[in-house]
């Protein structure tokens, strides 16, 4: 029997004889669907003759009888004839399953209802982020009062994961953004013939907006996607729940010793980075603008006044913070699949470079005299 | 009977140790066997290994008429369809529903027209005894039995001539325990499966499996129908199966 004729159907005396032939397997479905859709089906009583059946398996049973149905010919004024007996099970069984009643598949939903659960989910983070806050809140007050609770372990090695570890990039970073900023400023200064203004220029970017800018962004990316994804697998293996339920705290063992660790690291990365910048661009001043290291020094003495260092130096806490909370609070948010924890990692580093440059606008207009 | 599955001298080295040293045992067409073994036997190891995810050190596994381990990898991934594996935790992808999970396969290996698709992928779901407003759930959100059971109408969507089932009933009280073991059975006698399952559960073991093969040090040291390998006199076989007999109740073995 060829594929092509999969069936013939039959009017006799008694009714009509559907004979079913060939492979009536999922592989050839689709031509099976074809054939009968194009099939007139008789009125009353159906024989299924399935004597030269080659292949049968649970999708085409399924196709025979839904084909049946939507002709109005249901399963019960079937009858059978010619079947293997080892078939048999097979029909009973799908056909069986299929007349059950059974709840329809949910349709999906549509726009307006896919609108009203973004929006709400939309309102529903603020509640969230408050509750997430308070609890830091609470946990941070709680060390305050009895600072012996705070996990001094755990800060000190997140302490060195954030800080120590990432004072080589950090370096690296601020290192050549300085040699290429004196750069690019010498080459305009130059044709002034005011040289030595590049300490002045180079000192004060570096302290007020390039190192804590630049240790920031780092942060971001380095710092808070770790903590997002550590506190994420946790908690999608169930351990968040496990150490709640050894009744410690999420709060106090996994969230302070990471706030604590990147806002105590974050200011002093950033001077680190303040440093070696300016020392990046005094390499280039010196073999660029004929400016020796001791005439740099010295002219920054009088230039870089302390209080912009300070100013650098006391944003950098605030950053830290916003990336902290940020991040732990979306490695909370992580659900329990796997595609989550590189959404929510991303929307990390996203969400928290978008908090530092705000947070630095709102610094420079509440701070003008800085200038 | 022709064999389905044919394992010849197979023996596995992990870690520096022989896990297996010459696995022989065979699968006949349309039965159910179970492969028992104490913890750390390398049940599961073996089962990876009859399914093409991880290779033995030296022996030859026959599935399906062909030899597993000599196969291009494009053969060995045309002889994936016709096999299905259940896996121990369901295995389902976290990020699709159950209905996604189950029509994976058939999207990637089918043309079949979404119409067509979605009354397979439906006639799965009620073949493996979920209902269907299961369908639109995510994995996280079902129970351990549920899981269970998608992971088996995933296993079933393309028709496969044989199962791998790691532990199906591991992690489910008694009683979804037994529905599963009968939902496989009649899954098994009706589609004609063929059915490899490793199982601690002696419950599952004296009521749905025809044969039982016992991997003890790396060896199959007996096989057979349950009522016959029982009876074995052989320390480790009398110690798991007298472990229900001695504490009523307890379906775990050691």
């Amino acid at each position: 029997m060829t594929d092509r004729q999969s069936f013939t159907l039959e009017s006799t005396e008694s009714g009509a004889v559907l004979r079913l032939a060939g492979e009536w397997r999922l592989a050839h479905l689709v031509e099976m669907d074809q054939a009968l859709a194009g099939a007139v089906w008789p009125k009353g009583r159906l024989t299924v003759d399935g004597a030269a059946l080659t292949g049968l398996d649970s999708a085409g049973v399924m196709l025979l009888y839904r084909r049946l149905q939507a002709a109005g010919v249901s399963w019960s004024q079937v009858d059978l004839a010619g079947f293997d007996a080892e078939r048999l099970p097979l029909l009973d069984l799908v056909t069986d399953r299929l007349t059950a009643p059974g709840a329809a598949v949910p349709a999906p939903p549509g726009w307006l209802a896919r609108l009203g659960r973004w929006v709400s989910e939309a309102v529903g983070v603020l509640p969230d982020w408050l509750n997430f806050l308070g609890r830091v809140g609470a946990a941070l007050w709680q060390v305050l009062r009895r600072p012996a609770s705070l996990r001094g372990r755990e800060t000190v090695v997140q302490l060195e994961a954030v800080g120590l570890r990432a004072v080589p990039i950090v370096a690296l970073m601020t290192f050549l953004i300085g040699v290429v900023f004196a750069y690019l400023l010498g080459i305009q200064i130059e044709k002034y013939g005011a040289n030595i203004f590049i300490v002045d220029g180079v000192s004060m970017a570096m302290a007020r907006e390039l190192s804590p800018l630049l240790v920031a962004i780092l942060m971001a990316g380095r710092s808070g996607a770790a903590f997002t994804a550590q506190i994420g697998a946790m908690k999608v293996t169930e351990e968040i729940d496990a150490i709640t339920t050894l009744g410690l705290s999420p709060m106090q063992v996994l969230v302070l010793p990471r706030l604590i660790a990147i806002v105590i690291a974050m200011p002093l990365l950033t001077f680190f980075g303040d440093v070696v910048g300016i020392a990046g661009s005094a390499v280039v001043a010196a073999s660029q603008l004929d400016i020796t290291l001791v005439t740099f020094v010295n002219r920054l003495k009088d230039v870089l006044p302390l209080d912009m260092v300070v100013y650098g130096l006391y944003k950098a806490p605030v950053f830290a913070a916003a990336i902290a909370l940020i991040a732990c609070r979306n490695g909370f948010a992580v659900s329990r699949d796997a595609r989550s924890i590189g959404e929510r990692t991303t929307s990390t580093v996203v969400s928290s470079l978008v908090a530092v440059i705000l947070i630095n606008a709102l610094f420079a207009i509440l701070h003008p005299e800085a200038t | 009977m022709s064999a389905v599955l044919e394992l010849e001298g197979v023996r596995t080295r992990l870690a520096g140790q022989w896990l297996h040293d010459g696995v022989n045992f065979r699968v006949n067409k349309g039965e159910v066997v179970a492969l028992i073994g104490g913890s750390g036997s390398g049940k599961t190891v073996l089962l990876r290994e009859c399914v093409g995810l991880l290779r033995p050190t030296s022996g030859r596994i026959q599935l399906l008429g062909q030899d597993l381990w000599s196969l291009s990898p494009e053969d060995l991934n045309r002889l994936r369809q016709r096999f299905g594996m259940l896996f121990q935790e369901g295995a389902l992808f976290s990020s699709l529903t159950v209905a996604e999970n189950v029509a994976a396969p058939l999207r990637e290996h089918t043309d079949l027209p979404a119409r067509l698709r979605d009354q397979v992928v439906a006639l799965d779901i009620r073949l493996a005894g979920l209902p269907l407003d299961a369908a639109g759930k995510r994995p996280a959100e079902l129970s351990g039995g549920m899981k269970k059971r998608a992971a088996l109408a995933r296993a079933l969507a393309l028709q496969p001539e044989m199962l791998f089932l790691d532990e199906p009933t591991s992690g489910l009280d008694p009683i979804s325990a037994r529905e599963f073991d009968r939902l496989l059975r009649t899954l098994c006698d009706s589609l004609g499966l063929t059915a490899l399952l490793t199982s601690h559960d002696l419950d599952t073991l004296w009521g749905m499996v025809d044969r039982v093969v016992v991997l003890n040090d790396g060896k199959v040291i007996a096989e057979g129908p349950v009522a016959e390998v029982a009876k074995v006199d052989q320390p480790w076989i009398q110690s798991y199966f007298s472990a229900r007999t001695s504490s009523k109740g307890a379906t775990n073995g050691i």
